[in-house]
């Protein structure tokens, strides 16, 4: 035990509170020495570390033996037979695996640019602390608490043939036809995009608004004096501070449109045909609706690749952070 | 943020967008769940109706909403425990421990944490087959567990880190050993972020639909989220049961979130940007 203790007084200085975010390393407090053999409080982590090698590291590696195998309903309980690459050269033979491929590159893309916008807009905007921001962001987050299920349900209310947005359109003068936002295959990957947006939107508002906060009041108050429009407030002192939370938080909102199952299910279901399939719904719907699971973990592994890329990067950044926590 | 801020027009309309955009879908499932199916079939969008609790009669008739509300319970408390209980002493091991196995471990678990839920639903299904887990509780427990278990940790342990190490220390020369530091002194102080991370994990496993629908096999035992988009993807949606359907099961976040929101504002910024 003494080894661990002579560690653990050399590192205590450090910090005590660690700040919300959007703080920077400011100086190694940890000590940079080979660190002890061993720590007996590591066995705390024990468990842990068992139930994810059972319910998370195995089943990928099984997914990597699905994706070579050829597993269907009839086979899913018995010995696969090595089918080599074959599911791979299917789901490239595909004629739609293409415009799935692109699909979920737009979804990324418009769910990602509006997520970080309007999550930027919503943290400015409720920033400044009055009573109604408090509760404006206190709504949002409930929405983004709320079932993603019960927030598709109400979309695919609000945005089918006479629902509100095509009652108000009418109202309007606009599109008397209405809009099949969710049954036309040139929108239906929009609208769903458009509402994952709006609901990772309070999340991200949420982190951007604590990065605000760590402002300091003097910087504030002197560009208040020096005559700073709230415009040129956004563009110098908001924007560059909140920019190393943003990059994390970049990371995240593409790993999350990425993941994106629910909505997508509930509204469109990847249709019309596959017009609002994306990669990883692909593999849901070949898995257990064609029951080619084989087929299914080829496709997961492909979209597996994709997260792995992001998670490295975000986790290269966690790491960077790793001094000040 | 005492100071007076200049009237800022664009802000002011930034929010009247967000409380329009936000507001009203939650101000349309309460006001169609209070509508008959006549009124919604001649404009889903009307503002003015007779109030009818219909909706809510139709849905309490249900077996299956008793049925599916019970199940949730039974899956996000299951889920919150099991998970807290392997999450904490491993979020007060990577907090507390200097070896060179913890940046790599943070790693693994924010790549686990990213990994696509239909990636990890095709091989559980048939590993959960092989123990007999499929279409019960424990299976569905187990899972939910597995896949929010490396968000738990890594939101937990900003919370351990944050208790000074002398209160630890303090304790350890009073001849505390390893355990009783951990019980005693670590977790009492850790209770706010314990609190926060039970909220989150509560949240998150009540509203969880995919392996609900997928590991449950029987549709009598489909938690809310599956029953709901049950509702909604059928033929001729029967919108006001749905909407009714909607509320009773948002009733629960609603309690959760309430008693908890201040806890949550902070404790998410921690974890998710750490």
């Amino acid at each position: 035990m003494t080894g661990t203790d002579s560690v653990t007084t050399m590192r205590s200085p450090r910090p005590i509170v660690s700040s919300p975010s959007g703080s920077r390393p400011t100086g190694t407090t940890r000590a940079r020495r080979r660190p002890p053999a061993s720590d007996r409080r590591l066995a705390f982590a024990l468990p842990a570390a068992a139930l994810l090698a059972a319910l998370a590291v195995w089943p990928l590696l099984v997914l990597g033996r699905m994706s070579v195998g050829a597993v269907t309903g009839a086979t899913l309980n018995r010995e696969w037979e090595f089918a080599g690459l074959a599911n791979y050269a299917q789901l490239l033979a595909d004629p739609d695996f293409a415009k799935i491929v692109l699909n979920t590159g737009a979804f990324v893309v418009i769910v990602t640019a509006l997520g970080m916008a309007g999550g930027f807009a919503a943290a400015v905007s409720v920033w400044s602390g009055t009573k109604g921001g408090g509760f404006l962001l206190g709504m949002m987050v409930f929405v983004w608490a709320l079932p993603p299920v019960i927030n598709g349900s109400i979309w695919k209310f609000l945005l089918a043939d006479h629902g509100l947005v095509n009652e108000s359109l009418r109202a309007l003068g606009l599109g008397a036809g209405g809009v099949g936002f969710l049954y036309d295959p040139k929108l239906a990957l929009w609208s769903v995009a458009l509402v994952n947006a709006w609901a990772v939107i309070p999340f991200n508002a949420l982190i951007f608004r604590a990065a605000l906060l760590s402002i300091d009041e003097s910087v504030l108050e002197a560009a208040e004096v020096d005559g700073a429009r709230p415009r040129h407030r956004v563009r110098y002192i908001f924007l560059p501070h909140v920019r190393p939370t943003a990059t994390v938080l970049t990371v995240l909102t593409i790993v999350y449109a990425f993941r994106s199952f629910d909505f997508i299910y509930v509204m469109t279901a990847g249709g019309p045909g596959t017009a609002s399939t994306t990669l990883p719904y692909l593999a849901y719907v070949e898995a257990f609706q064609r029951l080619d699971y084989g087929a299914g973990a080829a496709t997961a592994l492909l979209s597996l690749v994709v997260v792995v890329v992001f998670a490295l990067v975000y986790a290269r950044d966690v790491r960077r952070n790793e001094e000040v926590l | 943020m005492a100071t007076r801020r200049r009237a800022e027009p664009l802000a002011f309309t930034v929010r009247v967008l967000l409380y329009l955009v936000y507001g009203l879908p939650l101000l349309w499932i309460v006001l169609t769940s209070l509508k008959s199916q006549g009124d919604v079939l001649s404009s889903q969008a009307s503002l003015f109706f007779t109030p009818t609790w219909d909706a809510y009669a139709s849905a309490f008739a249900d077996p299956q909403l008793g049925a599916s509300m019970r199940q949730s319970a039974t899956i996000a408390v299951g889920t919150t425990v099991v998970c807290l209980v392997f999450a904490i002493p491993a979020a007060y091991a990577l907090a507390r421990v200097t070896s060179r196995i913890v940046v790599p471990a943070l790693a693994l678990l924010v790549v686990l944490q990213m990994i696509p839920q239909t990636a990890n639903l095709i091989p559980l299904f048939w590993l959960l087959a092989q123990f007999g887990l499929l279409d019960t509780d424990a299976g569905l427990i187990l899972a939910d567990a597995a896949m929010l278990l490396p968000w738990a940790v890594l939101l937990l342990r900003p919370f351990f880190s944050a208790i000074p190490l002398a209160i630890e220390e303090a304790g350890r020369i009073d001849g505390a050993r390893t355990f009783r530091a951990f019980f005693s002194l670590a977790l009492p102080l850790a209770r706010n972020g314990i609190l926060t991370v039970g909220s989150i994990l509560f949240l998150v496993s009540w509203g969880e639909f995919l392996y609900g629908i997928t590991f449950m096999l029987s549709p009598e035992k489909y938690p809310m989220s599956a029953l709901i988009a049950q509702q909604a993807g059928a033929f001729g949606i029967d919108w006001p049961r749905m909407m009714a359907f909607a509320v009773v099961s948002a009733l629960p976040v609603l309690v959760v979130y309430v008693f908890s929101y201040r806890l949550l504002r902070t404790g998410l910024t921690l974890g998710a940007v750490k």
